[in-house]
């Protein structure tokens, strides 16, 4: 009896003592949100892992995503250099105003900006609760906040009311029955983001960091927002702020603005930009990005121009954004922003002249297929100058709105314009805004801000409607939630 | 130390020790018996098992086996003992001793079954007393075949237990699957339990292949709910028990068993030779021509033609061409050989079973075989009456040459590129190089030599495992024990793979190493209780059980090769390479009840209670309980007094068990890296890429039985039968999330699947006279299908060896249902392709197919499920004639209803790389020549794009199979006696002698796609199972 005894607590023993079959087992060599979001490098990876959306596809992509089909293929600005068919077909839904609920650029920019959202909120509610530097939590704080506000300001303004999640969704069900908010409330996130992000970002950024978001980025953007609410005053206070700021100026050369000469951290008229460099091919991350390069100017570049354009393993030119006749007619003469921004025609290899338009703003001779050095800008010093005048303008100080119209004006060679009635400089602000920022995505986004996107198309034959004036919500988000509602029209 | 080996493990394993050490050992006194066993008839029978009968478990090895003049000795713990008398074939008999020490017994045939000891979960039971579905393989019906692992051999010869050869090489993989496919994306195979161990599939190659089949004393298959559910999360999908051989006391044993003898391929798929293949590529060149060039005459001459449309140059002359017979190139006869050498016996206090085995199957494709190395130990020892441990060790070592055999020419697939050469080719050239068709001047594709892939693409993986497990039994009370046991399954692989530029100059060298360790520890603690009071049968276990699995992996692969002088890493620069770590750990509570009224009413309850660490944190235990009742009619009263039926017994089970193979650490969320540049530098940050889904739990299936036992005529005839309903619910799935979310797909548990069957085994005696002759035959019924995912209308498209997907997954069908294009037939005129608008650019001989979705054109729309890779039914018939000393075996088993997509008729359809003559020969030529209606015209990239993968690529893969026919012949006695031997027997087999099928390929069965169940049956050059005659010698002295 007393052995029996002796093994049943000897067994007992044994249960407790193999304690380290823990049923706690956590990856060993994968990353896991298990030990995640605790330094000040995880917080770090985690905001540059917020940037490194801008090159999804559903967004900026490589310089080709679903932003620039879907703010200038739209527009009477570009059109599509493919034929019809093949790997055109999401090109002519733009062209045609015949949109097809299954569009996969529109897919991916609803998807791009909400990952977006969703790895800025992962950000936002960790911070509070973490052991950092204070100075250090303001910085990603703010950086979050003012991504997801451009995030939420590019969303608003394409599908209208979208759903506004400003923390993180954790259960694969969670988003099963959420709706959308209105308009108005996703604007009063982005003003409020913007507000904190304006005073917890640094106003220098350091060239080591360029490419992370200042206050003065902040300010513009809320600016910008502003003005899309045409609440004027509040715009023009903060547009002034960040000319009276001098942290950022024009170049005296528009056409320096864009080549990959021109160095991010040197270059004064950018205030944000995506950043792109060569020779990192296999080191893209996102869905479809090949390396941290560009492929805008290959995909951009005349239609099957190869070599003649792109050089040896350029590419073989996509013309996906051709330039329409009416962009190409659009600049004034003398503008020396036009050869900086477009071509009409160039050589073949076999010497004969090819008439073909495209866009030459982000060239980069012999940069490799799809892997150029060239920045796309998110926002640039000139927008500030001709947001603010408009501003002035909108605040019956058309006058005082001229100096800016002209700054600008003046750069690209051109005449100041004087004795504008209220409405004329509207139309002025409409067509400088048009050829300075060709190509860089605003066409749609200010017709549609202005109200002017179905007259202007409408004139120029396109087959548009109302309803164009907002995208439709991608059927898969439908499928997926039944509380959605679809936009008018579609 | 490792990270498996931890402080606490080493605690254990002390107080193991201590344990052993501390309990007292008693005295005994022993009393020696002997005796004599015959048959009904007289006859002496060696061979037979003499056991004391005790209560306790441990004792049940205390015995012999008589030798080859019927005689035994055994030693008795005392006067009054009972002993058990067994024999397969024959009714065990108890005899009590009553002080006699002298005992000449004499056997009658009958159920072998009902007093037969069933291998269950933590126990074993008798078959009369089982309420569950459970059937068991003895040694003989295992080692009759010579394959390397018992999964082969277990073919056709357990109902409900589908086994397919997904590769007939040396070595290769099987698909085992116990009552259907249960999971879309978990794990579908059985729960492997080796002398008690649950084991990981684990390592390089087969697993089971490390495993000696002739070490083997039984396997046990548990199927229903009832069985497995003592397995809770990993039941779901059937377990497999494999008991090893112990030795049993007595004078010490030594077996030599040996076999040798050569594979060859069963059957060769006829290739056109030179002459038909230069006609056959220039139909198919001018067709495509006239297709595709406006204007196109055939008489144009090559200079006005693309080289796609060219006629080459050696074809204008075809009479000049000689054939080279690429399969006999490839293919060879193949040796293969097994030995092995095994000692058993010991005392009553000691008994032992050491073996060491080798064998060495070269491969019916040249360049590649397998090569093992085997030994076992298992010692039992008794302590005290009261105390019993063990210890069974099996290393093996198994090496492997391994070549690749299938998929696309172009992936060096080496079947593919035997019937993708052009016939005219040489196989060397003059100057002794390999002829190569890399750079193929005349528009076709590169092909390389596969004399040279088999030769030169170099993958050698090779393992070493170690399965060991220790165990101490206390009885507490007579009835009441106490087992602990402690075991280990460790797995050493690694893999070397060589790819030279030689082969196909545009594919420069490649080299990869890698190198895995799998361990596994297990510790179980069980206390059983086995009572009979009065009419009440109490047969009760409960135990903890905890086990924890390692896995490390690290994986090395270099390009850049200057030159081929070092064929391995070193040779160039490693470019790629990392290191995969993986924990998994299990906790579990279990018991059982077996209950036994009066020898008629059965009832069995068992419930598992499993904590594991793949589960996520707010679902991490699962409970599986089951029940099952039996009914013995046989012992009612009113069925007593009639002669016809000897046993009948009815049974019913419901349970509850899991799949917990659903991968770790799924239930935690992933971040991945999100590069981007700042200050002009590249920068890397994380994002979340996964959810956490602390909800992620196990696979449930619930499991119906009802089952009937019956045999008549004093057991001359015994049939199981089974009716079965197993739902899967709660699977591992992949759902589509919102976008808003940030991550738009999810792995949660959704779905169910249904699989319901039925099971029918029949054993009979037809002859019992001096011929013998008995039969065995199975049969299985079942039905697979999809009843829920996360909406009706998703459809889960797959592929294996890189096709386009050919398979679906969806509400209503089986899981992997074929799924394609409809073929109606070929257009037999200009006039009837010019009628059917769907297909504009067909013209005659074209093939047709049906406009599914009824708009008018022929796209990705037009697809339906077309046909299925699993079979209606699947049997065994195996037939056993004895008279004398000479007996003969007959196994045969098939597969009926079943589907495989032949993806190199595929190839060989193209009109690019044609050479199978069963498509030559049944072609459209012209409307006075239409073939044989399956096959379009000879068009190389035709505008209809014949190509298109649509039912007619599936081949009803129905066969049945001559699977193994053994003559044998045992010396008699008296010849054996004047050698000093115990038995001689000596044997000629031939597997896969025939195989009857309408399948045009190598073998209906053989199919590529591994364990994917989603995308099962393609033959896509799969290695082929071979046909191997073998002599073998048993010698026992």
């Amino acid at each position: 009896m007393k052995t029996t005894l002796f093994s049943l607590v000897l067994t007992a023993c044994l249960f407790s003592s193999c304690s380290d079959i823990s049923l706690d087992q956590v990856p060993i060599t994968e990353r896991s949100e298990v030990n995640f979001y605790k330094t000040n490098a995880d917080f770090y990876n985690a905001v540059l892992g917020v940037y490194g959306t801008f090159k999804n596809g559903g967004i900026i992509g490589q310089g080709s995503g679903s932003y620039q089909f879907m703010t200038e293929l739209v527009s009477d600005d570009t059109d599509s250099g493919q034929a019809r068919g093949g790997i055109a077909a999401e090109l002519y839904y733009f062209e045609d105003f015949n949109f097809s609920l299954a569009s996969t650029t529109i897919s991916t920019a609803w998807g791009g900006h909400y990952l977006g959202i969703a790895r800025a909120n992962s950000i936002l509610d960790r911070l509070p609760a973490a052991s950092i530097p204070q100075v250090s939590k303001d910085r990603f704080e703010g950086e979050a906040k003012f991504m997801r506000a451009w995030f939420y300001f590019n969303l608003v303004r394409f599908f209208g009311d979208v759903q506004l999640v400003t923390s993180e969704i954790t259960s694969p069900y969670g988003a099963n029955s959420l709706p959308r908010s209105p308009a108005a409330d996703v604007y009063k996130q982005i003003i409020a983001d913007l507000q904190v992000a304006e005073t917890k970002l640094p106003a220098t950024i350091p060239t080591a960091e360029a490419g992370r978001a200042s206050s003065w980025a902040a300010k513009t953007l809320l600016g910008k927002v502003y003005l899309t609410q045409k609440q004027f005053d509040a715009a023009a206070t903060k547009l002034k702020e960040v000319i009276d700021g001098n942290a950022y100026s024009l170049l005296p050369k528009y056409a320096d603005v864009f080549p990959a000469t021109t160095s991010y951290a040197a270059n004064k008229e950018y205030i944000l930009a995506v950043q792109y460099k060569s020779g990192l091919l296999g080191q893209g991350t996102e869905p479809g990005q090949t390396g941290q390069g560009s492929d805008m100017w290959s995909n951009w570049a005349a239609v099957n121009s190869g070599v003649a354009l792109l050089g040896a393993g350029g590419g073989i030119g996509g013309g996906f954004n051709r330039p329409t006749v009416d962009m190409v007619a659009a600049y004034e003469a003398g503008d020396l922003r036009k050869d900086a921004s477009v071509a009409t025609s160039y050589k073949a290899t076999n010497g004969t002249t090819v008439n073909e338009r495209y866009v030459v703003k982000f060239r980069q001779q012999g940069a490799l297929n799809g892997d150029s050095d060239v920045d796309f800008p998110i926002l640039r010093y000139a927008d500030v100058l001709l947001m603010y005048g408009e501003a002035l303008n909108e605040l019956g100080r058309t006058t005082d709105g001229l100096t800016y119209l002209n700054q600008v004006r003046k750069r690209a060679g051109l005449a100041d314009k004087t004795g504008l009635s209220q409405a004329d400089f509207r139309l002025a602000i409409e067509q400088e805004r048009r050829v300075e920022f060709a190509f860089e995505g605003h066409r749609w986004f200010d017709l549609v801000r202005t109200g002017r996107f179905v007259p202007v198309m409408q004139a120029k034959a396109y087959k548009v409607q109302p309803f164009h004036s907002l995208y439709l919500i991608p059927q898969r988000e439908m499928d997926l939630n039944k509380t959605l509602t679809q936009n008018p029209g579609y | 130390m490792g990270q498996y080996f931890t402080d606490s493990w080493k605690k254990c394993l002390f107080g193991w020790g201590l344990f052993l050490l501390f309990v007292p050992a008693l005295a005994q006194t022993p009393v020696t018996v002997t005796g004599r066993v015959t048959d009904e008839t007289g006859q002496l029978l060696p061979g037979v098992t003499v056991l004391v009968k005790s209560s306790s478990e441990a004792n049940r090895t205390n015995g012999t086996t008589t030798a080859a003049d019927g005689s035994f000795r055994i030693s008795v713990p005392s006067a009054n003992a009972t002993l058990v008398v067994s024999y397969v074939g024959y009714l065990s008999q108890e005899i009590a001793m009553n002080n006699r020490s002298v005992l000449e017994v004499s056997l009658v045939p009958g159920d072998k079954t009902l007093s037969e000891v069933v291998v269950v979960g933590y126990g074993t039971q008798e078959k009369k007393d089982l309420t569950g579905a459970i059937a068991t393989v003895g040694a003989r019906d295992i080692q009759r075949l010579p394959v390397s692992g018992f999964d082969q051999a277990l073919k056709g010869q357990v109902a409900g237990l589908q086994i397919t050869n997904t590769s007939g090489a040396p070595g290769g993989n099987t698909s085992i699957l116990v009552r259907g496919i249960s999971s879309i994306t978990g794990g579908n195979d059985p729960l492997f339990v080796i002398d008690g161990f649950p084991v990981n599939n684990s390592g390089v190659g087969n697993p089971l292949n490390t495993i000696n089949p002739n070490d083997i004393e039984s396997i046990d298959v548990l199927k229903d709910a009832s069985a497995t559910a003592i397995y809770g999360s990993r039941g779901s999908n059937g377990v497999i028990i494999i008991t090893t051989k112990k030795g049993k006391s007595g004078k010490t044993r030594y077996e030599i068993n040996a076999y040798t003898g050569f594979q060859e391929l069963a059957k060769k798929v006829p290739l056109m030779n030179a002459q038909e293949y230069a006609a056959w590529v220039t139909e198919a060149r001018n067709a495509s021509y006239l297709d595709n060039v406006v204007g196109a005459n055939v008489a144009d001459p090559n200079s006005k033609r693309a080289i796609s449309y060219q006629i080459p140059v050696a074809f204008q002359d075809p009479s000049k061409l000689t054939t080279t017979d690429w399969q006999e190139a490839i293919f060879r006869k193949a040796p293969i050989r097994s030995y092995q050498l095994s000692a058993s016996g010991g005392t009553d206090n000691l008994r032992y079973a050491l073996s060491g085995g080798y064998f060495n199957q070269q491969g019916i494709i040249i360049n590649s075989g397998l090569e093992r190395y085997t030994f076992r130990a298992n010692l039992d020892g008794k302590l005290s009456p009261k105390l019993n441990v063990g210890i069974n060790l099996a290393p093996s070592y198994t090496k492997q040459n391994d070549v690749i055999a299938e998929g696309h020419y172009g992936a060096f697939g080496i079947l593919s590129s035997a019937q993708s050469m052009p016939p005219y080719l040489p196989i060397y050239n003059a100057d002794g190089t390999y002829a190569s068709y890399v750079n193929a001047t005349e528009g076709q594709p590169a092909i390389a030599n596969p004399v040279q892939i088999a030769n030169e693409y170099l993958i050698r993986p090779s393992q070493f495992r170690l399965l060991g497990n220790v165990y101490a039994d206390y009885s507490i009370l007579s009835d009441l024990r106490l087992r602990v046991t402690m075991g280990t399954d460790l797995n050493y692989s690694k893999n070397r793979t060589w790819s030279p530029n030689t082969i196909n100059p545009s594919n420069p060298s490649t080299a990869t190493s890698s190198n895995a360790e799998n361990n596994s520890w297990l510790n179980e603690n069980t206390l059983s209780y086995k009572k009979q009071f009065g009419l009440h049968g109490v047969d009760a276990v409960v135990g903890f059980t905890s086990q924890r699995s390692y896995s490390n992996s690290i994986t090395a692969t270099a390009n850049n090769f200057p030159d081929n002088l070092v064929p391995n890493i070193n040779g160039g620069t490693v470019t790629s390479g990392g290191e995969g770590i993986q924990i998994y750990t299990l906790q579990s509570f279990l018991a059982r009840v077996n209950y036994v009224f009066n020898d008629k009413y059965l009832l069995t309850g068992t419930i598992r209670r499993d904590g594991s660490s793949r589960f996520g944190t707010d679902n991490r235990w699962g409970t599986f309980p089951s029940a099952s009742v039996g009914w013995r009619l046989s012992e009612e009263s009113f069925m007593k007094g009639q002669q016809l039926v000897t046993d009948l017994k009815l049974r019913a089970s419901y349970g509850f068990t899991g799949n917990n193979a659903i991968g770790n650490y799924r239930a935690i969320g992933q971040l991945s890296s999100v590069r981007y540049v700042v200050g002009e530098t590249l920068v890397s940050g994380l994002s979340r890429s996964s959810f956490t889904n602390p909800d992620l739990g196990w696979e449930t299936t619930r499991q119906l039985d009802l089952g009937l036992d019956f045999s008549l005529l004093n057991s001359r005839v015994s049939v199981t039968a089974d009716y079965y309903r197993k739902v899967n619910t709660d699977m591992l799935f992949t759902i589509q999330t919102p976008s808003v979310t940030g991550i738009t797909s999810a792995v949660v548990n959704l779905g169910k699947v249904e699989n319901k069957g039925v099971e029918l085994s029949l054993s009979s005696r037809n002859l019992v006279g001096a011929l013998k002759w008995n039969t065995n035959v199975n049969i299985t019924f079942n039905r697979n299908k999809v009843l829920q995912m996360s909406n009706d209308a998703e459809r889960i498209l797959s592929a294996s060896g890189g096709r386009p997907a050919y398979a679906v997954t969806q509400v209503g069908f089986p899981i992997g249902s074929f799924y394609g294009r409809r073929f109606l037939g070929i257009f037999q005129t200009e006039q009837e392709a010019k009628e059917y608008k769907p297909q504009p650019n067909a013209h005659a001989g074209d093939v047709k197919w049906k406009d599914i979705d009824g708009n008018g054109i022929i796209d990705a729309n037009d697809r339906e499920v077309i046909g299925s890779p699993f079979p209606k039914y699947y049997f065994g018939f195996n037939n056993s004639f004895t008279y004398k000393n000479v007996s003969l075996d007959i196994m045969t088993s098939g597969n009926v209803g079943q589907q495989v997509y032949n993806n190199s008729f595929y190839l060989n359809n193209s009109g690019v790389q044609n050479n199978a003559k069963y498509v030559y020969d049944n072609r459209y030529v012209s409307p006075e020549q239409p073939g044989n209606g399956l096959f379009g015209r000879a068009i190389r990239g035709g505008k209809n794009d014949n190509t298109q993968y649509s039912s007619v690529y599936l081949f009803d893969a129905s066969f049945l199979r001559i699977r193994n026919v053994t003559l044998a012949y045992a010396l008699p006695g008296t010849l054996i006696n004047r050698l000093h031997l115990s038995s001689v027997r000596v044997y000629a087999t031939a597997t896969n002698l025939y195989t009857f099928t309408k399948y045009p390929g190598y073998d209906p069965e053989t199919n590529i796609s591994g364990d994917n169940l989603t995308s099962f049956g393609l033959d896509f050059g799969a290695y082929p199972q071979a046909r191997t005659i073998t002599f073998g010698l048993n010698l026992s002295f």
